[in-house]
């Protein structure tokens, strides 16, 4: 300490050799790469939203025990629910805001409530013109999140719910701008995605409104973390479009997979040319990674819609790709499995939709699903789950029981048709036939058909009527739909005709 | 009580290594035996003017080292031992060191004036010892020359040990005064004048007081100024040692003295002996350090809360201090270069005309170009070397808009010196001037390039031949490609360097393999240019990358092979294995990054594994942290297969989770466990136990560098996000120590800004540790077994917001660890929530703030709070 020659004051030189300094920055340049990591996994973790897995963890997760009178005082519930929330939008008072996004969290969690929710009763009590009104420019984050929330539920139910959401899709387009939050700009992706999904009209009416544009702006600067304004930077090249949405979505963190997996979602929805081209790429190897690995809701979705809407989309995809004896296509059903067996229904709608086009491919596409664990999952969901999900399912099991002809009639696999009615999908199907919904119906034809002509042994007609299948098709004697009620007829003509019963 | 040490003690210095390591033993054993004696008898030892200086001056020293140790947790033993002495002891060796500052011996004086002064350190912030000052002071005018030498030294030693709250105001005064009495001229004796100076020094920081006083401030400056005019080198330099230390903590006093300082020093740089030359311009580098630090606070809008104004000294200096500062720039020492500590009038001079371009900016250019542009083309070596160090200088301060146009004309005369001076001097700072345009005018933030598609390759050309010059040149040259490539490191998927890559990598490669690149440290600059080079490289090149990381691993198995090594050659493998571990650290990461690239490497993940393991087995600190970086990058690379690794890299870990002794080498590895349970997530499960064990160990034990605690505690977070509610089984060990650091770091008043800054990074550590635990909990069965702890962690938030000296890092994740309690508690803790403050005015500071990444944790906050009281 005391050196007689210290010079207190010496300072390091400014022509310094660079290797220090080099070295230094170096290292921190580690640090700050783990602490980006780490900010990375916090961020995901934390927008892992639990409202729509268990929410409330006092909810029974079996629901598909409900008993008609749960239903109906879910239904109270909901009426009064749009009740308060209507009031709560006249109330200007003190804390308004409060009560309103309230009011909007209560609607909001009773439409995440049960596997059947209650979708037509918020919709007969006044649903859409309010939330609409929810959505409109200057309203704070949490009521747009909660809004969005509640659209994204009712775009889950059926068609004509979803069709519902047409005056809303304005508004939820012009929340995914770059001016909105990053959880509000996701839901309003999640809700309008749900809209995509439903077909070729909306499709085209996303379209026209210019959904694609805010979409890809998501991808935007996420508030200063590189990576996301690193994916902005190359999504604006147009050139290197592709490539960042397959380098980000494989490499990404989970939150960053999820926003590009969205923005999949509608480029498969929307383009054909989009669709091509990624079917040319390696998505589908991507896509069923990202199954296999992940178990976010949040992220499992818009992968899985986007492996659906590219199987169904392009046929590059089932002709070239999944070829059976092709690992991927193995590994495609797989995950499909894994998302059947969730407890998602969003999830099993979504594979069994999936799982459908595959099923529709070639003879040796329906052995390998045949032959796959799948079956017997799917023949249970076709009696125990929701009428939607049953019918994709329908449409599964279906598909493995015939398969393409020069002809064009389509020609019966008969050991795929024995197996499945072994396994007791045929009540299933009855089931379908008493549908109201004409689509559900003629599935539910279509397969007692096969059944009625394919089965060895003339054993068809008996099986059918023992799930009081005549009785079924009987109802279609004076249906309004010309297509169903002939064909109904014919069966019941062909084979329970006068000779029914009498050579047994 | 006191025992005979001489002997002891002058063997302890003998030559004969048997005789001193059996004395140092002796010595050993009496102080573990009774450490009262054994301090008494050398206090005595010290006093005792009949024994020879030798044995008293290492009584002293050995007693010193007794009261004062480097490492905290040592230096916080010996104080306890000191205190708990018995007070009679106490007194006993206090009156031998007192009465040893009238010894004639000046080292035994000297050793005294340390010890009392150590002593002293202990003491007076305990309120023991209050007459030391005072009986130091009463009998300083009376006593002989040579006491009252060490009488000053002492006060002069003691002001260096003690914090100024410590002394009250009024034996402050008492002090200086006997201090400037001492520095006054008509002080007779030199010793004591220069004791009193160097006590100046130490004493400075207690005058705040009496630098607010006009009087007693001008009185202090005018003895000061005049010191810097004594007949005596030595005086003379610690009187400016004294200015430049008043020039930083008084910068705002200094307006009236400043015309007379600067007439005082610029004839001491002109004409007074080096070392005092050299502290003259120390002056004024350190009030460009004051008004650099002042404009940066003012931030471009004046508007800002700097305590300081800016007097711009430097600015009105300037026409005469920038022709003094070139003038030292001709005074050059042959052969600098290729010395790495030297230090002289010419380099300071340069330095200081670097900060006074940073601080004055645009306007140091046209003082300074004429200087250039009539030197740059002399016959004499001296003044191209001044012309060109005085343009690398002034680069970085003044716009790109001012520099640009003379850069573009002299880039060529550059690119031709570098080639054709004769003189290496001249070459070696061309190529630093060339390393600092590319460092300041270079990049993606530059609108107008210096590096043009003309001129690219002509560049390159002539850095990659200078390569092959002195070892000092290419060193400098190899910076210049340094700086030249990190300008590319956004260039996005086309690079300039493209068609270079593998010329520039060879080129350097060749460095690296040059006889003497161990001097000048070219070989570090070499691989870290070449690091530079990878780091800034594009997809064009990546196969490239490939191919290197093959040559790494070979040139790093050489190391590995070489046997029977001199110890000289040892360290030099040892040094070059550092090296060839954070090329491959860059190269990993490079590669890493994107996914056709990454299997291309991950086919050498293993063979990258073994080499490393066999440089972990070598045992040397400096390689572990770079083996470790690069073990982190390629656990990201590798995700979840790093699992196959982890039984044989296990032990290695432990190892550098145990190192106390190099807590770099701790702190890295600290790092790397959580790189590690990113990549495996709940595999890492199996290794938990081991590691949590040893960090629990690491915070326990008081030999723990303090830096190394943040960082362990945002690992109980990586841990505890990766294996989620398993992290069940350590929250009884880990809440405590939280709960405690937390309790300590709560509050920081008083604490310097060092302090503060610490109490920041634990506290950071802390909540991310807190985030953590709730974000691995969450939609867990076991989330209950938190709760307990809920109250406690928002007290913690509540006390830091009341404290208002959190940064906004702190902000940020504090307001997290909120919205984190809330998402993974919920209703469970509504009521404690609703009930904290954190909830309602430090979220709503954080809702307003204008740090973006504030805002977002707080919104995130918010709805998950929001989330929690309405169910």
């Amino acid at each position: 300490m005391a050196d007689e020659n210290s010079t207190p004051h010496k300072r390091g030189p400014l022509k310094s050799s660079v290797g220090s300094a080099a070295v230094q920055r170096r290292r921190d340049h580690a640090v700050t790469v783990r602490k980006e990591r780490r900010e990375a996994l916090m961020r995901t973790k934390r927008l892992c939203r639990v409202g729509v897995s268990s929410d409330d963890a006092d909810v029974p997760v079996d629901a598909d025990m409900a008993t008609d009178e749960e239903q109906s005082v879910l239904e109270d519930q909901t009426v009064k629910s749009m009740e308060e929330l209507n009031l709560a939008i006249a109330y200007q008072g003190k804390g308004a805001m409060q009560k309103r996004v309230n009011a909007l969290r209560e609607l909001r969690r009773l439409l995440s409530k049960s596997e059947y929710p209650p979708v037509e009763a918020a919709l007969k009590a006044g649903a859409m013109p309010t939330l609409v009104q929810c959505l409109s420019f200057g309203s704070p984050d949490e009521q747009l999140l909660e809004t969005a929330w509640c659209l994204t539920n009712i775009a889950a139910g059926k068609p004509e719910e979803t069709k519902a959401l047409l005056p809303a899709l304005p508004l939820l387009i012009a929340h995914m701008g770059e001016k909105s939050s990053l959880p509000v700009a996701e839901q309003c992706a999640w809700a309008l995605g749900n809209v995509a999904g439903e077909g070729e009209e909306l499709r085209d009416v996303l379209l026209s409104q210019g959904a694609l544009q805010p979409l890809a702006r998501m991808m935007l600067p996420n508030k200063g973390s590189t990576g996301h304004a690193k994916a902005a930077t190359e999504l604006i090249r147009i050139d290197g479009v592709l490539d960042a949405i397959l380098r980000h979505l494989k490499r990404g963190d989970e939150e960053l997979a999820t926003e590009v997996a969205w923005v999949v979602v509608y480029l498969t929805a929307l383009s054909n040319v989009a669709t091509s081209m990624l079917a040319k790429s390696d998505l589908l190897q991507i896509l069923v990674d990202r199954l296999a690995s992940s178990n976010s809701l949040e992220l499992l979705i818009p992968v899985l819609r986007s492996l659906g809407n590219l199987v169904a989309g392009d046929s590059y995809v089932t002709d070239n790709v999944l070829v059976a004896g092709n690992e991927v296509t193995v590994r495609v059903i797989q995950v499909m499995i894994k998302c059947l067996s969730s407890e998602h229904r969003v999830l099993k709608k979504e594979s069994a939709w999936a799982l459908s086009n595959v099923a529709a491919g070639s003879v040796e596409h329906k052995k390998l699903i045949h032959s796959s664990g799948a079956v017997s999952i799917l023949i249970r969901l076709l009696s125990t789950s929701p009428f939607d999900i049953r019918k994709e399912v329908a449409y599964v099991l279906g598909n493995l029981c015939v398969a393409p002809s020069e002809s064009g009639r389509p020609v019966l696999i008969v050991d795929h048709l024995v197996s499945l009615v072994g396994g007791g999908c045929l009540s299933g199907f009855a089931d379908l036939v008493r549908s109201a919904d004409i689509e559900a119906a003629r599935l539910g034809l279509q397969f007692l058909e096969l059944v009625l002509r394919g089965m060895p042994n003339g054993e068809g007609p008996k099986l059918v009527e023992a799930e009081d299948g005549i009785e079924a098709m009987e109802r279609f004697q004076f249906h309004e739909n010309e297509e169903l009620r002939s064909m109904a007829n014919q069966l019941v003509d062909k084979y329970f005709g006068e000779d029914y019963g009498l050579d047994a | 009580m006191a025992m005979e040490v001489t002997q002891i003690l002058l063997s302890a210095q003998s030559v004969d290594s048997t005789v001193r390591k059996h004395a140092e033993e002796n010595l050993k054993q009496f102080q573990e035996q009774n450490l009262p004696a054994f301090l008494l008898s050398l206090s005595v030892e010290l006093a005792n003017e009949e024994k020879p200086v030798d044995s008293r001056k290492l009584a002293g020293l050995v007693l010193k080292n007794a009261l004062d140790a480097k490492e905290q947790h040592r230096k916080y033993e010996f104080v306890q031992r000191w205190l708990s002495l018995d007070v009679s002891v106490k007194s006993q060796i206090k009156a031998c060191l007192l009465q040893t500052l009238s010894s004639t011996a000046i080292d035994a004086r000297s050793t005294a004036s340390q010890v009392i002064a150590k002593v002293a350190g202990i003491e007076l912030p305990q309120k023991q010892w209050p007459e030391l000052v005072g009986s130091l002071l009463s009998n300083v005018h009376q006593v002989p020359p040579h006491v009252k030498q060490a009488t000053i030294e002492t006060l002069g030693y003691l002001c260096e040990e003690v914090a100024p709250e410590v002394i009250d105001q009024d034996q402050v005064n008492k002090i200086l005064t006997a201090v400037v009495q001492g520095m006054n001229a008509n002080e007779a004796n030199i010793e004591v004048r220069l004791a009193s100076t160097r006590a100046l020094y130490n004493a400075l920081g207690f005058a705040q007081a009496n630098f607010s006083n006009d009087m007693e401030r001008d009185y202090i400056m005018r003895v000061v100024c005049e010191a810097t005019l004594s007949p005596e080198v030595k005086i003379r330099q610690a009187a400016y040692e004294c200015l430049v230390s008043i020039g930083s903590t008084y910068y705002e006093k200094l307006a009236p003295y400043i015309q007379d300082i600067f007439n005082i020093t610029s004839k001491a740089v002109r004409d007074d002996e080096e070392p005092v030359a050299l502290q003259a311009i120390e002056f004024w580098s350190s009030i460009c350090d004051e008004e650099i630090d002042i404009l940066d606070d003012y931030g471009g809008d004046f508007t800002a809360d700097s305590d300081v104004p800016c007097y711009y000294f430097i600015k009105q200096a300037l026409p005469a201090l920038v022709p003094l500062l070139l003038e030292t720039l001709l005074k050059q020492e042959e052969d600098q270069d290729q010395d790495e500590g030297a230090w002289n009038l010419a380099m300071a001079g340069g330095t200081c005309l670097g900060l006074v371009a940073r601080t004055v900016g645009d306007d140091i250019v046209p003082p300074v170009m004429p200087f250039i542009e009539e030197n740059i083309t002399k016959g004499d070596w001296r003044q191209r070397e001044a012309a060109t160090y005085a343009f690398g200088s002034i680069l970085e301060g003044p716009s790109p808009d001012k520099l640009t146009p003379i850069v573009n004309v002299a880039l060529g005369f550059m690119l031709t010196a570098l080639t054709k001076d004769p003189n290496s001097h001249v070459k070696d700072t061309t190529a630093w001037t060339l390393g600092r345009i590319f460092e300041f005018l270079h990049g993606s933030s530059v609108e107008t390039p210096i590096i043009t598609p003309a001129n690219c390759q002509q560049i390159i050309t002539v850095l990659l031949q200078s390569m092959k010059d002195a070892p000092n040149v290419a060193e400098k040259a190899c910076g210049a490609l340094y700086f030249l490539a990190q300008g590319y490191e956004d260039v996005g998927p086309t690079s300039p360097l493209t068609p270079y890559f593998q010329e520039i990598v060879q080129s350097l490669l060749n460095v690296t393999h040059r006889e003497d690149a161990g001097e000048s440290r070219l070989r570090t600059a070499a691989y870290e240019t070449l690091n530079e080079v990878v780091r800034s490289s594009t997809e064009e090149t990546a196969r490239l990358v490939v191919e290197l990381v093959q040559v790494i691993m070979t040139e790093l198995h050489k190391t590995l092979e070489a046997q029977k090594l001199s110890s000289d050659e040892r360290e030099k493998q040892t040094e070059l294995q550092g090296l060839l571990c954070g090329c491959l650290q860059v190269i990993i990461q490079k590669l890493g990054a994107s996914d056709p690239t990454k299997y291309a490497l991950l086919q050498f993940a293993d063979q990258i594994m073994n080499l490393l393991l066999r440089v972990f087995a070598c045992r040397n600190a400096t390689v572990h942290e770079e083996a470790m970086l690069s073990i982190g990058a390629l656990a990201y690379a590798t995700g979840l297969n790093f699992a196959k690794y982890m039984p044989d890299f296990y032990k290695y870990l432990e190892m550098g989770l145990q190192n106390f002794e190099e807590y770099q080498v701790c702190a890295v590895t600290v790092g790397v466990v959580g790189d590690i349970c990113r990549a495996l997530e709940d595999k890492v499960l199996a290794y938990c136990d081991g590691i949590m064990t040893q960090l629990l160990k690491d915070l326990s034990s008081n030999q723990l560098h303090r830096s190394v605690k943040p960082p362990i505690f945002s690992c109980f977070g990586d841990i505890a996000l990766a294996i989620g509610e398993n992290f069940e089984k350590y929250l009884m060990y880990a809440m405590p120590m939280l709960q405690s650091a937390a309790e300590l770091s709560a509050h920081t008043s008083g604490a310097d800004d060092e302090m503060i800054e610490y109490t920041n990074s634990l506290r950071n550590g802390i909540l991310e540790a807190y985030s953590g635990i709730f974000q691995g909990f969450k939609n867990s069965p076991k989330t209950q077994l938190l709760i307990p702890y809920a109250p406690h962690i928002l007290q913690f938030l509540d006390s830091i917001y009341i404290e208002k000296d959190m940064d906004d890092i702190v902000m940020k994740t504090a307001i997290g660890v909120l919205g984190d309690l809330a998402d993974t508690l919920g209703s469970n803790a509504g009521a404690l929530i609703r009930e904290s403050l954190s909830s309602k005015d430090f979220l709503n500071e954080c809702l307003s703030s204008d740090d973006h990444l504030i805002k977002e944790s707080a919104e995130w906050a918010r709805l998950a709070i929001n989330r929690a009281i309405s169910v």
